[in-house]
This record gives structure tokens, sequence and C-alpha cells, in this order.
């Protein structure tokens, strides 16, 4: 019966999580890019993060690729790229933590681990398909610094409500 | 059988990554070539744009609520200031109907029908951003439906802010100006100098670090004064005449001392962006 609880609330939170990320970044737009700063929101990865750690999810590579294809036709139009990517992290995630036991300070570590290998990840993708022309020294202090920044912030905040509700319905 | 499983991974990796890179090369053609997305690009778009009206809506409302508030400290001393322009735009307002209808009767005294500044305007809001920082890119709620087309010109309430790179039936995807896409369509812009005198450019490029486009591939050789307005020329066939992009800010001349690239400040704030204007020039 609680099994079957997740399968519902796991996909519904996923597309919250993917949509949120947009909307932040339409509302903070003028905090989040600016000439010395551009921050890239990825709560979907908290999400997924913390669902590896704390949630007993099934198929979660499936939700995590259906995400991913679904970030890519909605917000970027590029099909292929977080379709890869977040499963990508699904499976890092999950190989990092077989040495680990989850607790705040450890998720955090493997959290920053996450973003920066998916922001270079991406930033390298895009310099590949001509979208971008800027050099890693930008990048790092530009895009990393200030995603990796944001990104902290909100796990910071949404750790432990997210922890509660993983354990809550695991 | 170790060896067996081992080579059996291999396969499926790169399998999955000759795939995705299919699928990025697929999408980028479509992107380049096609007026439309694909048709199962379409549905997931528009599962997309539905399930984000949702998410959006309280998100957006919390927002508003903040903004309201800050609105409110600044009311007073905003206030002030518009009452001092208040009596400049009735004036403004008189002359410009005037031109208006002196314009009319020009055009039809000379049989001209449609010129390059006629255009139609469709309003959308924006729905959401693209979360990435190599895509300056934009989601509205208007679409096909509403009479949207692909490579059309998109407003903001105080000048051109991008183009219109994907469009479904109830939403499309608008490229901003400052992004730095190398495939990205150039606007063809033009400025008049105090002496009169044409000059005629394309949007080239964009710098992040001092939000200024560049101006290049200009016409002419001629002193451009700082301040000087560009608007868009009309030229290329899509995009309507004399939609204002910016103001001049700088000039660098290079060796044979054309004007090689003239650096704007943009009227439009590409990142303060909740209603805009979609431009189609009339045919």
């Amino acid at each position: 019966m609680r099994i079957s609880k997740m399968r519902y609330f796991f996909p519904i939170g996923t597309f919250l999580f993917l949509f949120l990320d947009g909307s932040v970044s339409q509302i903070f737009a003028s905090s989040f890019f600016s000439p010395t700063r551009a921050v890239e929101s990825r709560l979907i990865l908290l999400w997924l993060v913390l669902a590896i750690c704390y949630g007993e999810v099934e198929h979660l590579l499936l939700w995590a690729a259906l995400a991913g294809l679904m970030f890519d036709l909605y917000f970027t139009g590029v099909l292929g790229i977080f379709t890869l990517l977040l499963p990508f992290m699904v499976y890092l995630t999950r190989n990092i933590l077989t040495f680990f036991k989850p607790s705040f300070i450890v998720v955090l570590l493997i959290y920053l681990i996450d973003v920066t290998v998916l922001t270079a990840l991406f930033y390298w993708v895009n310099v590949l398909i001509g979208f971008t022309s800027v050099s890693i020294v930008t990048f790092i202090g530009r895009t990393l610094g200030p995603t990796l920044a944001f990104n902290l912030a909100s796990y910071v905040l949404l750790y432990w409500p997210l922890k509660r509700f993983f354990e809550i319905f695991r | 059988m170790q060896k067996f499983s081992f080579n059996k991974r291999l396969v499926i990796t790169m399998i999955v990554l000759i795939v995705g890179f299919l699928l990025i090369a697929l999408s980028i053609s479509v992107r380049n070539n096609r007026n439309a997305p694909l048709f199962l690009q379409k549905i997931g778009n528009e599962a997309g744009g539905i399930v984000d009206r949702i998410v959006g809506g309280p998100v957006k409302g919390v927002g508003n609520a903040a903004a309201s508030i800050e609105d409110l400290y600044n009311t007073y001393t905003e206030n002030s200031k518009l009452k001092k322009e208040v009596d400049t735009i009735a004036s403004q307002k008189v002359e410009n109907q005037t031109l208006k209808q002196e314009n009319k009767h020009l055009k039809q005294q000379m049989k001209l029908n449609q010129t390059l500044t006629a255009y139609n305007k469709i309003n959308a809001s924006v729905l959401t951003r693209t979360p990435s920082s190599w895509q300056n890119q934009i989601v509205i709620n208007k679409g096909a439906a509403a009479g949207v087309k692909k490579n059309d010109s998109v407003l903001s309430r105080r000048g051109l802010a991008g183009r219109v790179t994907e469009v479904n039936q109830t939403n499309s995807k608008v490229e901003l100006l400052s992004t730095t896409n190398d495939s990205a369509n150039r606007f063809a812009v033009r400025l008049t100098t105090s002496d009169g005198t044409v000059v005629n450019g394309l949007i080239t490029g964009y710098s992040a670090e001092k939000n200024q486009l560049i101006m290049g591939q200009t016409t002419s050789k001629v002193k451009v004064a700082k301040k000087t307005k560009v608007i868009t020329s009309g030229m290329g066939g899509i995009t309507p005449q004399g939609l204002l992009v910016g103001k001049v800010v700088r000039v660098v001349d290079n060796d044979e001392g054309m004007p090689a690239r003239i650096y704007i400040k943009p009227a439009a704030d590409f990142n303060d962006l909740d209603v805009v204007t979609v431009a189609r020039r009339v045919e």
C-alpha cells in the first residue's frame, strides 16, 4: 500500500520540481542572469538525489530519463542532452552512495559533486553544438560558482522537508 | 562470464550515446530548417505548457505579491516624477495623431498599401525561462493557434527583445537578443546620424560582460554620435521596420577607418520580461 503511494507521488514531484526550475529562473531572472553571474537552478537534481538517498523508488532511471526528455522538449528545444545527463547523474549518485552512509553533510557533498559534473557536462555539450563560445575561466567564474551557491542554498532549505517526505512514504 | 557482462554494458553505453547524439543532431537540424517541430516534439511541448501553467501560476502569484510590496515603497517618488511627464505626453499624442493622419494621406496619394513599418501585434505573457546560462530563451503562451510564426520579432515594452525560434500550437519559444548562439538569426538594423546619413548593419553579437549588443558589417564610413537611436531596418523580409533596438554607446574603428563595431545599449531589459508582443510583418 505504501509503495503504491510513492508510485504516484514520485512522478508528480519530479515534474513539479522540473517546472519549478523554469518558474524560479523566470521570476528571479534579474538576479539570476547578470553580466557577472548566471545561475542554473537544478531543483530537479536535488529531488532525484534525495530520492536515491532516502526513498525507495522503482524505475528511477526511467523517470530521470523522462524528466530529462521533458526538459529538452520544453525548455531548450534540443533533444538528447538532459535525456542522457539526468539518468547518468542517477547512475553516478548511486555508485558514489555505495561508499557512504547518507547524512546531511555526505548528501550535501554528493549533491555539490553532482551539480558540478552536470553543469560542466552541460557546458561541454553546448560548446560542442555551437550554442556558446565562452572560455572555461568565464564558465567557472560566471556560471559554475553562482550555480553552486544557489543550489547549496536550495539544498539547505529543502533537505529536511524532502527527507521527511521520502521517509514517510518509503 | 565477467567479461561478457562487461562487453554488454559497453555496447549498451555506446548505443545510448549514439542515440543521444543522433537526437541532438536531429533536433538542431529541425530547429534550423523547418518551420514547425516534429509531431512528437509538439505533443510533448503542449503537455509541458499545460503542466507549466498549473505549476507556474502559484509561483508567479507569490512573486507578484513580493513585487507589489516593493512597488508600494516606490510609488510616491515615482508618482511625483510621472506627474511632470504626463503634461508633455498630451501634446505629443496630438502631434502623433496629426503625423499619423498625414502619413496615411501621403500613403494614399502614393498608392502605397503596405509599407515596411506595418505589422500585426500579438500580445503574449511569458510562461517560463530556460534554466540554462547558454540559452537565453523564454517560453510564451501564444502559438500557431494565435497566428505566431517562426522568425517573428518579439518586442518587450521598451524595445526589440528577440525572435521566435519554435512554434507549437499553444506556446512558442523565443530566443532573446542576448543569446550568443552561433546560428542565431541576425537582425538587420540601421541608424541615422545627426547629418542625415543612414548606416545599415547587422546585430552580429552580444557582449555579456557589458550587456551591449554589437552592430557589425556596417555600410557607411561616418562618425556616429553616442546615444544615436538604432532601429530595425526591415531588410531581409521578416522583421518590420522601425522597432527600437537601443542606443549607441561607443564605436570601435578598425584600421581602415570604417566603423567596425558599434556597441549598442539595448532598450529592452532581457531579464525583466513578463509580457511581450510578437510583431508579425503584414505581407
